[in-house]
């Protein structure tokens, strides 16, 4: 790595590189093993809710309830009303979605990051990919090319993410001038929940259009379009956590850009407080220098 | 300050699982609308509609507002033999819908409230309100919560609302606790601003209007 930049005298040194099970003890295996287990619980509630269901003698929960974002929906309707809901939501969407708030405000996004599992869904896909494209070279090629067409449009993926905002204020203020979630059936999320009750809404095409994108692009939903995340994104904005790139320790060598699941330009910049990202920490993972890049805690808005 | 990313990782589970567990150890935590976070059973408002669930059955919202199985049945051309026992989301057909009961609930509740032009369901006075006797109130409305010759505190109950009904000045001041608010101040509104629980004062609320009956 040092080699392409053989003027500069470089700070850190290389990674060493761990064997055996030393090489599981990462936080890339705890983000994955927090990822699975929310994912199983939210397949649990939806598995129990298909089978028991709900009624005036029994009572089991939907996954819906478990949604952080449709707290966000209700909320208006919570304070303006003294303490009901939109339809679908209950008091667990609210307490969720002050959690979401609350890791955002002190650490990032890092929900969409760690715990999401529409998020960890997207990142299967990605896997397997990745996984299909090592085994089969006319795929990589294939993907490999459409990438390389699609980062000619690098200026419409800038302008796109904005989406997230616009889908954001629609579900929102949606839900709070007509009372009833607005965004609930083109919610990928929510459809996803629902397939088992044969509910079909515009949210499963765009759930089909999500995971069959993922596989070429990763984490779309979230890149563009997701309103959780673009909540949470604005909260992190003023959060004590970023990242540092330590330009004296790092050899450009572009492997933390390319390991970032949300398209960010990491290796070019000095600290990396973009609201797009979702602190999976994967750049830090791939970085092969020690101290080139870290995680950090400051004061907000302050020494960044 | 550097964070090792493994810490950050446990300090994000932490703070998550944390908040949502401390609001369950302090009772602020409901997964479903049939239960409260105490645990009991929601039951539909009898004078408001809109508090019907999907999930409650034909058997409950006869019960509650006092229309037969048989009228919801016809009005909405259900099959006549339907269970009382059936949830209202497993009836759902292109012409009945829980939204649809509430709304015509609400219309057999309201007929002396508003002109009863534009709804041809509100039209037809019910057995229940045909026979209802007529208070005499004050204002030329019926104050919210005067349903089919019952008088009920509700969220829309004004202060004016309670003076119609009879219920003293002094009695009113007593239960609110203070002097009267504006006359149109909905009683809902006024107690969750004092910081007062609403159920409390509405009971004590209805015991005074029915003192009055």
């Amino acid at each position: 790595m040092a080699q392409s930049n053989p003027a500069r005298a470089l700070s850190g040194s290389v990674k060493p590189r761990l064997q055996g099970w030393r090489a599981l003890l990462t936080h890339r295996t705890f983000r994955r093993i927090t990822q699975i287990a929310f994912a199983i619980f939210i397949l649990y509630t939806a598995i129990r809710h298909t089978l028991v269901g709900e009624s005036s003698t029994s009572a089991a929960a939907s996954p819906e309830a478990y949604c952080p974002f449709g707290g966000l929906e209700s909320l208006y309707k919570y304070i303006t009303s003294g303490g009901s809901y939109v339809p679908h939501t209950h008091l667990s969407n609210l307490v969720l979605l002050v959690a979401v708030l609350s890791v955002a405000f002190l650490l990032r996004s890092a929900f969409c990051g760690w715990i999401c599992p529409l998020g960890f869904l997207q990142d299967l896909v990605s896997s397997l990919s990745r996984s299909l494209q090592k085994r089969i070279p006319g795929l990589r090629r294939a993907v490999t090319s459409l990438q390389k067409r699609a980062a000619q449009l690098a200026v419409l993926d800038r302008y796109l993410r904005y989406a997230k905002y616009l889908v954001l204020a629609w579900a929102v203020g949606g839900a709070a001038y007509f009372g009833v979630m607005v965004f609930r059936d083109y919610d990928p999320w929510s459809a996803l929940l629902n397939l088992a009750e044969f509910s079909f809404t515009p949210g499963l095409i765009v759930l089909l259009m999500t995971l069959a994108a993922s596989f070429f692009i990763e984490r779309p939903w979230c890149r563009y379009a997701c309103p959780l995340g673009a909540a949470s994104s604005l909260v992190g904005k003023i959060s004590p956590v970023y990242l540092k790139r330590e330009a004296s320790a790092c050899t450009s060598c572009k492997i933390c850009t390319r390991s970032c699941p949300m398209g960010l330009e990491v290796h070019s910049a000095t600290t990396i407080k973009s609201a797009d990202c979702i602190t999976c920490l994967e750049c830090v993972g791939a970085c092969p220098r020690r101290g080139a890049l870290e995680l950090k805690f400051d004061l907000p808005l302050v020494g960044k | 300050m550097r964070i090792h990313p493994i810490v950050y990782g446990i300090l994000v589970v932490t703070v998550f699982v944390g908040i949502v567990l401390g609001f369950q150890a302090a009772g602020v935590w409901s997964t479903s609308g049939i239960t409260t976070s105490d645990g009991k059973q929601v039951q539909p408002s009898t004078d408001d509609p809109s508090t019907i669930k999907g999930w409650m059955t034909l058997e409950q919202v006869s019960t509650t507002y006092r229309v037969s199985i048989s009228e919801i049945l016809t009005q909405f051309d259900l099959p006549s033999g339907t269970l009382p026992s059936t949830p209202l989301k497993d009836l759902e057909t292109d012409t009945f819908s829980a939204d649809a009961l509430r709304t015509w609930l609400q219309s057999r509740m309201e007929p002396a409230a508003s002109p009863p032009v534009d709804s041809p369901t509100a039209a037809a006075p019910t057995p229940q309100t045909a026979s209802a006797p007529a208070l005499t109130p004050t204002t030329a409305h019926e104050p919210a919560g005067y349903v089919t010759g019952a008088i009920t505190v509700t969220a829309k109950t004004t202060i004016q609302d309670l003076l119609d009904w009879g219920v003293p000045q002094e009695a009113i001041q007593r239960v609110l606790g203070g002097p009267l608010p504006p006359l149109s101040t909905g009683v809902k509104a006024y107690v969750t601003g004092q910081g007062l629980e609403f159920s409390d004062v509405k009971a004590q609320l209805q015991a005074e209007a029915d003192r009055v009956k």
